[in-house]
């Protein structure tokens, strides 16, 4: 763990102490005011992206900790999922925005780094972007899913869905960007390395992200109102193999494969 | 449904199984003929499904999906081994599942080593090499400067001729190394690249005066001035200690039985040449002299049909889940 005394570390703590503090704000009843500052924070995020996609000359997705800056970027998701889908859960995504940027703040290396041959393809940036975005409403679907586990519904008046079918309606946003990014990485799979799939433990483990969110699918069609609560347990597998792609894929030396420059 | 819901478990804890034992293995093991009847139960069970659910007529989005998968599981197994031998057997079709091609400079070649094993086999066409060079993100220069003041600079690779007027003739770039070492070997001296850790960046310039004898010379980047003769052009090898590779490039030319140049291309790592039926992709190279490229080989049996399940898998999975509630949301609104 290690502090970065620059520029980019110094916008980085600026978004988590923003994110903390609207989070604050929020659960002690000042949603207005954690609003505007979870706004500021997301302003913040945007400055620190910006700042490094300067700085690197390239679209700063490369490696884990361009990409968990881009993961703090929550708050348009928030905004979707509270106007088109009647989810809410601002305050937690204040909490997860925060999460997700400790890593990118205190762990991972920032060291500036060149593209590789392999990652200069036009693929590059719709691949990993359309990752980011599932990964997002995957983790707020969730959040929703905990909710129904612990007996928590949204307060009358409040005009949102019980989080059963919640974690269903942001499942469904987010289950076709997750396709599109497993698709957009096989294809870019053939043209760099000349096979669409090459059995890499990134690409099984992204794909047991697939496969268990479309057994989520084939259960709650199945018994959907009579299990609801294994539907959620479902949704939570779901996420920690995202968890496990993402992260162990990259961090651990178990599975060393064709992604390892992604660290 | 169930068997449906079944196989997909099955098929998360094979995959499982397949990140921990790495991805030669896991290759391996999914190509197995006890997994390659799980892929064709797989297969079934879509089509049988699709048949059977009168729903995914109604609902075309599902149809798509599932249509989709069945389309990738089909091309996936045309294109595997097992697809290629099969091809063989019922249509004669004789390809290269996957291999390994290396060719030299100025050279032609059509043999290729087949995966997994020191077999080759001949393409009914050949490749040559006019070049391979590698690109770095920071270009590394020769700057030489003659006695009289002349003052010529060229970017270090190999191959790189600098004409240096009548008096001393022309100099030319013909070995370079990332970590320069000298070797005795009969009482003779012998450079050679030391692949163990360190860096010394070097270069061997001959020069070959108008008349008179080639003399061979070596530049260090790390070591300027070191090597310098009383009245002979001052050589500097300008580059950063460490550079980073931004393109591997092949120019290859594709020619046919009748010796007709039929299609040409610089490939490089993200732009593979399609040709016959086959892909060739940058692979490795001679890290030594630079001297020869490795081609991967690749069949495009089965491709385009993966491809398509693609499309329809995307096209469907978007439709059901999004544009179609896009649509009757507009739609309730109209009314």
């Amino acid at each position: 763990m290690e502090i970065k005394y620059t520029i980019q570390g110094l916008l980085v703590y600026m978004t988590i102490a923003a994110y903390l503090l609207a989070f604050v704000t929020t659960i002690f009843r000042r949603p207005k005011i954690g609003h505007i500052i979870y706004l500021l924070g997301f302003a913040i995020a945007v400055c620190s992206l910006g700042y490094r996609w300067y700085h690197v000359r390239h679209v700063p997705l490369q490696n884990l900790f361009e990409v968990f800056l881009c993961l703090g970027m929550i708050y348009p998701v928030s905004l979707f999922c509270r106007k088109a889908l009647r989810v809410g859960g601002y305050a937690a995504d204040m909490l997860i925005g925060a999460i997700v940027l400790f890593p990118a703040g205190f762990v991972f290396n920032a060291e500036p780094q060149q593209l590789p041959p392999a990652l200069q393809s036009w693929l590059f940036t719709p691949h990993v972007a359309v990752y980011m975005f599932s990964y997002i409403f995957m983790a707020k679907a969730t959040f929703q899913a905990i909710c129904q586990l612990a007996g928590r519904n949204p307060k009358p008046g409040e005009n949102l869905l019980p989080p059963e079918e919640a974690t269903y309606r942001i499942i469904c946003v987010g289950f076709p960007l997750l396709t599109l990014g497993l698709i957009l990485g096989s294809y870019w799979g053939k043209q760099a390395w000349g096979d669409y799939w090459g059995w890499d433990p990134k690409e099984l483990w992204s794909l047991v992200s697939w496969l268990v969110f479309l057994g989520y699918f084939h259960f709650r069609y199945m018994f959907g109102k009579k299990h609801t609560r294994i539907n959620s347990f479902w949704a939570i597998a779901g996420m920690a193999a995202i968890i496990i792609t993402l992260l162990w894929v990259n961090l651990s030396r178990i599975f060393s494969g064709l992604h390892s420059y992604a660290t | 449904m169930w068997l449906a819901l079944v196989l997909i478990i099955v098929l998360t804890i094979l995959s499982i199984y397949g990140a921990f034992i790495g991805a030669e293995r896991a290759q391996q093991f999914f190509n197995k003929p006890s997994l390659v009847v799980y892929w064709i139960a797989l297969a079934i069970l879509l089509i049988v499904g699709i048949a059977a659910f009168r729903r995914l007529f109604r609902v075309p989005g599902l149809l798509l999906i599932h249509a989709g998968c069945v389309l990738i599981l089909v091309g996936g197994l045309w294109g595997s081994q097992g697809g290629h031998n099969l091809q063989k057997k019922l249509f004669g079709i004789d390809k290269i599942r996957s291999g390994r091609m290396a060719i030299y400079e100025n050279s032609s070649e059509n043999h290729v080593t087949l995966s997994g094993t020191r077999e080759q086999k001949e393409l009914p066409f050949s490749l040559k090499l006019n070049d391979f060079r590698i690109e770095y993100y920071q270009p590394a220069y020769l700057q030489i400067e003659t006695a009289d003041g002349n003052i010529q600079r060229v970017t270090a690779e190999l191959g790189q001729q600098i004409d240096l007027g009548p008096e001393y003739g022309k100099a030319e770039i013909v070995r370079m190394f990332e970590n320069f070492k000298m070797s005795i070997e009969d009482g003779k001296r012998i450079a050679f690249d030391d692949p163990r850790p360190g860096l010394n960046p070097a270069l061997e310039v001959q020069i070959t005066p108008t008349s008179g004898e080639a003399t061979t010379h070596h530049v260090f980047s790390l070591h300027p001035g070191f090597g310098h003769t009383q009245g002979g052009p001052k050589m500097i090898y300008e580059r950063p200690p460490y550079r980073a590779i931004s393109d591997y490039i092949s120019e290859l030319e594709v020619i046919d039985k009748e010796d007709n140049i039929v299609a040409r291309k610089d490939i490089e790592v993200n732009h593979p040449l399609h040709y016959g039926g086959y892909h060739f992709y940058q692979s490795s190279y001679d890290d030594k002299a630079g001297q020869y490229t490795i081609l991967q080989v690749v069949s495009d049996s089965g491709l385009y049909v993966v491809y398509a399940g693609y499309w329809m898998l995307c096209l469907g999975v978007i439709w059901h889940l999004w544009l179609r509630h896009i649509f009757s949301r507009f739609k309730a609104k109209s009314i």
